[in-house]
């Protein structure tokens, strides 16, 4: 009897092991890494440049979640890019960066991005395979060489494998440690939300009443820039957004001292880029794909819910320079909107949310 | 009669020395014949050698300044031959940094023979390179190589042309108690919007013609004057334009360093 208890003790134990160092298995097809879904366009990168493998979208993955990227290897791009809240930096209005300096925006989601045409808040990059530079060498970012990145990459135990397991040879070159990150980002579709099944209409996808009357006012009074299946139509703009006075700390070194100085930040949006009049105060039109979770909103991170945007469109769009034409017809400025259809509006936003995506394992760091 | 005779054995024998001197230079431009010439870039301040960071310099409204750094993309280098056809390089592309002396030289390879009087080149990285796919961007247009040179705007995705970076008196201290300043001037046209356009070409004449032969490479020596990057079409003072790493406020400087290239000499050394 006493050995009966005993043998069954250690067979529970034995199973719970087994159990507990057994990983669930994420399952990488390589064909599903990157597809096009049947409501969306034809992408604007150039994917037959670069593939998408499973050993690029995992030599990215690693990548993308390594702070080797930055100078002092604290700062990986999934810091101010989780999963969870659609690779945005949850409740951060500005991302923080290397040394908890902070950033002068509120970090864009990460999405569908073969689809875009340039990246970040002002367009700065037209080219998804430039964009980690940006980061990596910011100084309120990562704060580091990618030519010493590449350097570090060599070095390291890990990465001339992947590479060559990736590339064909361990050669790290510019080419491929871009071109690898991008596999990764590519492999990051979202849409396979309730509204992406309703208008693919798959089996058993219906819209609530309330879900049905929030579409069609979002078509009518949001969807000229939130446009098409992207839900942004890829345009810059001045959404109205009431001038604010910020102010941020900058860490500079004096004499081999680090001294802090309070510096005003003052964002001109894409004028920054362009240096043209016309295009201040102009930002691009996000899209709003797994909107729910990526909050706050707006570049600076300023409007905590849902609510409150839809309570800028309709009381506090200001009419500085560029004020979008839509955002200011007649003489009014802003979207009009009742309680009940702002309510509407949000129900439908929620449809747009891709649980999915939001938890698949693949994307997720080991 | 004898002088005659001599006369005429002289003059047949100058007539047979000048034909077969003619036939030899005939003979010398042979177009299947190829070598390089090589672009040597001497950066200079007015009539003084550039010296990094322990030079002391004055431009022409007597403001001081030394030189920390000064690198320039050259490209789109072409040779005009005096019967006016173009030989052309669209892809050698050259990082000229004056703190590495092996980069100095931009060697063009496989011109073929032939007298050519005009060199013309690009400072910056064409529009069509600036916005290339990565493969298409290898050697000095490897984005990620330049380490603390930083010839690449991340944030705007573009190279910079042309850095010229210092200190000056009279350049007011900034937040760390320094007086830099960096003048960084970049901007192809823009990918997605019309922007600024800073890239410049420059043509001069090779007075001394670059005589390429199968047993001649020549080598242009360019005179390259920072001065002008003061003066040469508007009068920049450094104690106005002293921190530029924009666009459209690099335009006077590039326009101003069209003027800071000359042929000082052309080497036609048999190698």
């Amino acid at each position: 009897m006493k050995n009966l208890f005993l043998a069954t003790c250690i067979i529970v134990l034995l199973v719970m092991a087994l159990s507990c160092s057994k990983t669930p298995d994420v399952v990488i097809e390589p064909d599903k890494l990157f597809y096009q879904p049947s409501n969306f366009q034809s992408p604007v990168y150039k994917i037959q440049s670069n593939p998408v493998t499973k050993e690029g979208f995992e030599l990215g993955k690693s990548l993308f979640y390594d702070g080797i990227l930055s100078r002092d290897g604290t700062i990986s791009c999934g810091e101010c890019h989780r999963q969870d809240f659609g690779f945005t930096h949850h409740l951060h209005d500005l991302s923080h960066g290397i040394d908890n300096q902070i950033g002068l925006r509120n970090s864009s989601s990460l999405q569908n991005l073969a689809w875009e045409k340039t990246f970040g808040w002002d367009g700065g990059v037209f080219d998804l395979d430039l964009f980690a530079i940006s980061p990596i060498e910011n100084p309120v970012e990562m704060d580091e060489k990618t030519s010493n990145v590449l350097e570090k990459l060599r070095k390291s135990d890990k990465y001339p494998n992947m590479f060559k397991n990736a590339f064909g040879t361990t050669e790290i070159t510019s080419e491929r440690f871009l071109k690898a990150l991008s596999q990764f980002l590519l492999s990051l579709i979202s849409a396979n939300s309730k509204y992406d099944k309703y208008t693919r209409k798959e089996a058993g996808v219906v819209f609530s009443d309330s879900e049905l009357a929030g579409m069609e006012l979002f078509k009518q009074k949001c969807s000229s820039c939130h446009a098409g299946e992207l839900f942004s139509d890829g345009s810059y703009r001045n959404n109205g957004l009431p001038p604010t006075e910020r102010q941020q700390v900058v860490y500079r070194i004096v004499d081999g001292v680090k001294k802090a100085f309070i510096e005003p930040v003052i964002d001109d949006g894409r004028m920054r880029v362009t240096e043209l009049q016309g295009d201040k105060n102009k930002f691009k039109v996000p899209s709003l794909r797994n909107v729910e979770a990526t909050k706050p909103y707006m570049h600076d991170g300023r409007l905590q819910t849902l609510d409150e945007v839809l309570n800028h469109y309709t009381n506090t769009v200001t009419a500085t320079q560029n004020i979008d034409p839509i955002l200011n017809q007649n003489g009014k400025l802003g979207i009009p909107l009742t309680a009940t259809e702002k309510a509407q509006i949000i129900t439908f936003l929620r449809t747009l949310t891709d649980r999915t995506f939001l938890e698949d394992k693949r994307f997720t760091p080991q | 009669m004898k002088t005659n005779k001599l006369l005429s054995i002289l003059f047949f024998l100058g007539f047979i020395m000048l034909t077969a001197s003619c036939k030899k230079d005939d003979d010398e431009i042979n177009s299947n014949n190829k070598n390089s010439i090589t672009l040597s870039f001497d950066n200079r301040v007015g009539d003084k050698a550039l010296v990094l960071t322990t030079g002391a310099y004055i431009n022409n409204v007597s403001e001081d300044f030394t030189v920390t750094t000064l690198n320039y993309f050259i490209s789109n280098v072409s040779f005009k031959k005096e019967d006016g056809t173009v030989v052309k390089f669209p892809n050698n592309y050259f990082l000229i940094k004056q703190s590495d002396v092996n980069s100095l030289e931009a060697i063009l390879k496989d011109v073929p023979a032939g007298n050519y009087t005009e060199v013309s080149f690009m400072v910056g990285v064409d529009s069509t390179r600036s916005v290339s796919d990565l493969s298409q961007r290898t050697g000095v247009l490897d984005p990620a190589s330049y380490g603390d040179d930083g010839m690449y705007w991340a944030w705007n995705s573009g190279y910079i042309f042309f850095k010229f970076e210092g200190t000056s008196s009279v350049v007011p201290t900034n937040a760390t108690g320094k007086r830099p300043f960096q003048l960084h001037v970049g901007g192809f046209g823009g990918m997605t919007s019309k922007t600024a356009n800073n890239l410049r070409t420059i043509t001069l004449p090779l007075t001394n013609a670059a005589t390429v032969r199968g047993n001649i490479a020549p080598e242009v020596h360019l005179f390259v004057d920072v001065l002008k990057i003061f003066n040469g079409t508007a009068q920049l003072k450094l104690a106005e334009t002293n921190m530029v790493h924009s666009i459209t406020t690099a335009t006077p400087i590039a326009e101003n360093y069209k003027k800071m290239f000359s042929v000082d000499h052309v080497h036609n050394d048999a190698n």
